[in-house]
């Protein structure tokens, strides 16, 4: 019995601080209307000057200090949308600014001056006749063609000749990758996708290993398929006996159209 | 003809079934593009009376080795020059990198016979790369007979499909078992992947199914009448007899072997109902992996992972191909109509080949045909459609052919496919040859 007095007892005391609590908010509210009335010119929310439009453009444009970059990342020329105009607004945004600092921080570490052949390749590789169509594979990179997508790859190990000397194995790789990739995984609603690049390395046993998505498409099933495609794949078959190098490092994009 | 057909056939698909002609083919290592190649036959290098016969032996084999691949685009010997090399010194790449032969790779070599010993030097050459042409180089020397000209064609096809098929060993040494009854006694018989040296295993005198070669090809479990049964029954290759094998009790079926070699799963009856039991390699440790009412029969495991099993049950009817984990969980049935048995499960774990009644019923003029599916998308693709009743069928340890049994030549008999569907051979022609297995290497 003691004990449910003491409770009683004790509900009481917050009844006066509640008040005060509610007095002290409409107090805050008041004032802000008040201040409202007094100040408001009756503009709507982000409407000065159609700021609310610039600012979000300008967002975008933040993530995308990309051009920077681009001049040391090959792969990053082959995708048309890396390049477009807007980022040049977001250097009149001040509050737009540290953000880029850090993106392009990070891309620079990650992609190694070496990667800059490849991007010839890709360009090249448009030109090029593909296996089986009478061409030989003129140099240590190639393209294939499978219904509505196109992928293509630079082999960056060996000296920079493993793929004049052993066209045959990198037709194998190019081969057993276009046979891999399935492309029922992609989302069905994607009917084209920027370029997604896949870097990987071959053991001297022939295993793919270190593979990872080196440039997103932006679209996560494209990605993932292109990844599955190399995690599919137990071998490629031995490196050719009397190449010297441990393993070959190989970079694969991947084209997608509908 | 069955290209025509099969262009009927995916068109009456759906548009997204569409798609999937395209990657059935890659995904089962048969790419859509196929190495240009070109195998001029071996030059005789002795006059020994012997050359010209096992010269013969050899080059038909090799020729057959590699067009049966399924990697290769043999280019026409109508197309080859004059000149053909025997040696690397007279391989002139441009006369065969360009038309009419325009060969990405060549195979050539010369063969020669001498104090009874069979010496065979064999190249690979690249023909689109004269800088560096040189892919392969292999010699070989045996004893001079034919099963040797035989053997040393089947290594030096196995090298060239290792190294241009991206590292998946050829099948040109694999064997297929099978059952005949061409003793008179229904028992398990040997021969090579192309219909050679075939060779009674078993002499029980009784009656003897569905054959399973271990993964290291040391066994074979089969059914076996022998003494009542059917019991599960183990063949020892290495002794050449019968070994113990517990007997369960009640109809035991269909033995299968996980792919490292130290389980089996079958279907016994032992109590009442037909289901499915896994136990060790040598029939201790049984235990049961499905308790369903209605039959559950034809196991088989997923030789990539060894953590699923697929399965023939009839608990919802005509019998259906279903698939659980290899502790029960998770039963998911694959085909939803028709009449499917002979689950067979492909060596990378992608695919499931069965035979299939689609249409089956009063009125349903439904054959029985080899179909393969994707069991991750469930889609599907009809490899036979000839006619017949098509069974059993059984991937090769490339992934790229599939053996079955066919009833379309009048009588059953052992054939084999590329696992698109094309290069249907029949291999066996004497008495009636059932239920093949191929072997795991």
């Amino acid at each position: 019995m003691a004990a449910n007095a003491d409770i009683f007892e004790y509900k009481e005391p917050w009844g006066g601080p509640f008040g005060l609590s509610v007095a002290l908010h409409v107090a805050l509210f008041g004032g802000m209307l008040l201040y409202g009335a007094l100040h408001g010119t009756g503009e709507s929310w982000g409407g000065t000057g159609g700021g609310g439009g610039d600012a979000m453009s300008a967002r975008l444009v933040s993530t995308i200090p990309l051009p920077a970059k681009q001049g040391e990342n090959v792969l990053a020329t082959e995708s048309k949308g890396l390049t477009q105009s807007k980022p040049k607004e977001v250097i009149e945004e001040a509050e737009a600014i540290p953000i880029p600092d850090k993106a392009t921080k990070k891309k620079q570490k990650e992609t190694p001056a070496a990667k800059e052949k490849p991007r010839e390749v890709a360009e090249a590789v448009d030109n090029e006749i593909p296996f089986g169509e009478g061409g030989p594979v003129s140099g240590p990179y190639g393209v294939f063609n499978t219904a509505g997508a196109k992928g293509g790859f630079g082999f960056t190990g060996g000296g920079g000749d493993f793929g004049s000397r052993y066209s045959w194995y990198v037709d194998t790789v190019r081969r057993k990758v276009s046979e891999n990739w399935l492309k029922y995984e992609i989302d069905p609603g994607i009917s084209s996708a920027q370029r997604v690049y896949i870097y990987f390395e071959i053991a001297r046993n022939g295993q793919p290993k270190s593979i990872r998505v080196e440039q997103s498409s932006g679209i996560p099933s494209l990605d993932q398929s292109a990844m599955r495609a190399l995690q599919r794949i137990d071998t490629f078959g031995p490196l050719p006996n009397d190449y010297n190098g441990s393993n070959v490092a190989v970079e694969f994009w991947f084209d997608y159209k509908r | 003809m069955r290209k025509t057909l099969l262009l009927i056939g995916i068109a009456l698909l759906s548009s997204t079934l569409l798609a999937q002609q395209d990657w059935i083919r890659t995904g089962t290592g048969l790419g859509v593009e196929k190495i240009r190649l070109a195998v001029p036959e071996f030059k005789a290098a002795s006059t020994d009376p012997q050359t010209g016969a096992l010269l013969k032996t050899f080059n038909a084999v090799l020729w057959n080795d590699l067009e049966s691949a399924g990697i290769f685009e043999m280019v026409s010997k109508s197309f080859y020059p004059l000149q053909v090399p025997g040696a690397p010194n007279d391989f002139k790449p441009e006369a065969w990198g360009n038309p009419p032969p325009d060969a990405a790779m060549v195979a050539f070599g010369n063969l020669a016979v001498g104090n009874g010993r069979l010496a065979v030097q064999g190249w690979l050459f690249d023909a689109k790369n004269p800088q560096a042409a040189q892919v392969l180089g292999k010699q070989y020397n045996e004893a001079a007979t034919d099963d040797n000209a035989r053997v040393i064609a089947h290594r030096f096809a196995n090298e060239i499909i290792f190294r241009l098929g991206g590292g998946i060993m050829g099948i040109t040494e694999s064997k297929i078992f099978f059952v005949s009854a061409r003793s008179g006694n229904k028992e398990i018989w040997s021969m090579d992947y192309d219909g050679a040296n075939q060779k009674q295993v078993t002499n029980l005198r009784s009656i003897s199914l569905s054959p399973r070669i271990s993964p290291d090809s040391s066994r074979i479990a089969f059914s076996s009448f022998a003494q009542g049964g059917p019991n599960i029954a183990m063949w020892s290759l290495e002794l050449n007899r019968a070994v113990t094998f517990p007997r369960f009790g009640g109809t035991n079926l269909s033995p299968a072997w996980s792919a490292d070699g130290t389980k089996l799963a079958f279907s016994s009856s032992r109590n009442g109902d037909p289901e499915i039991y896994i136990s060790d390699a040598n029939g201790s440790n049984l235990r049961r992996m499905t308790s369903y009412r209605g039959p559950d029969v034809s196991p088989v495991w997923n030789p990539k992972t060894g953590a699923q099993l697929a399965w023939v049950s009839g608990r919802s009817g005509l019998p259906q191909i279903w698939v659980a984990d290899a502790d029960g969980a998770n039963p998911t049935r694959l085909t939803d109509q028709g009449y499917a048995v002979s689950p067979a499960w492909s060596p990378n774990g992608q695919f499931l080949a069965f035979a299939w009644i689609r249409k089956y019923g009063p009125g349903a003029p439904g054959a029985s045909d080899i179909y393969i599916m994707d069991v991750a998308s469930r889609q599907w693709v009809q490899l036979t459609h000839d006619g017949g009743r098509n069974d059993f069928p059984s991937w090769s340890p490339d992934g790229r052919h599939i053996v079955f049994q066919s009833t379309r030549s009048g009588s059953e008999q052992v054939w084999t496919m590329l696992a698109d569907g094309s290069q249907q051979k029949q291999v066996t022609t004497s008495g009636r040859n059932s239920q093949p297995n191929w072997s795991w290497k």
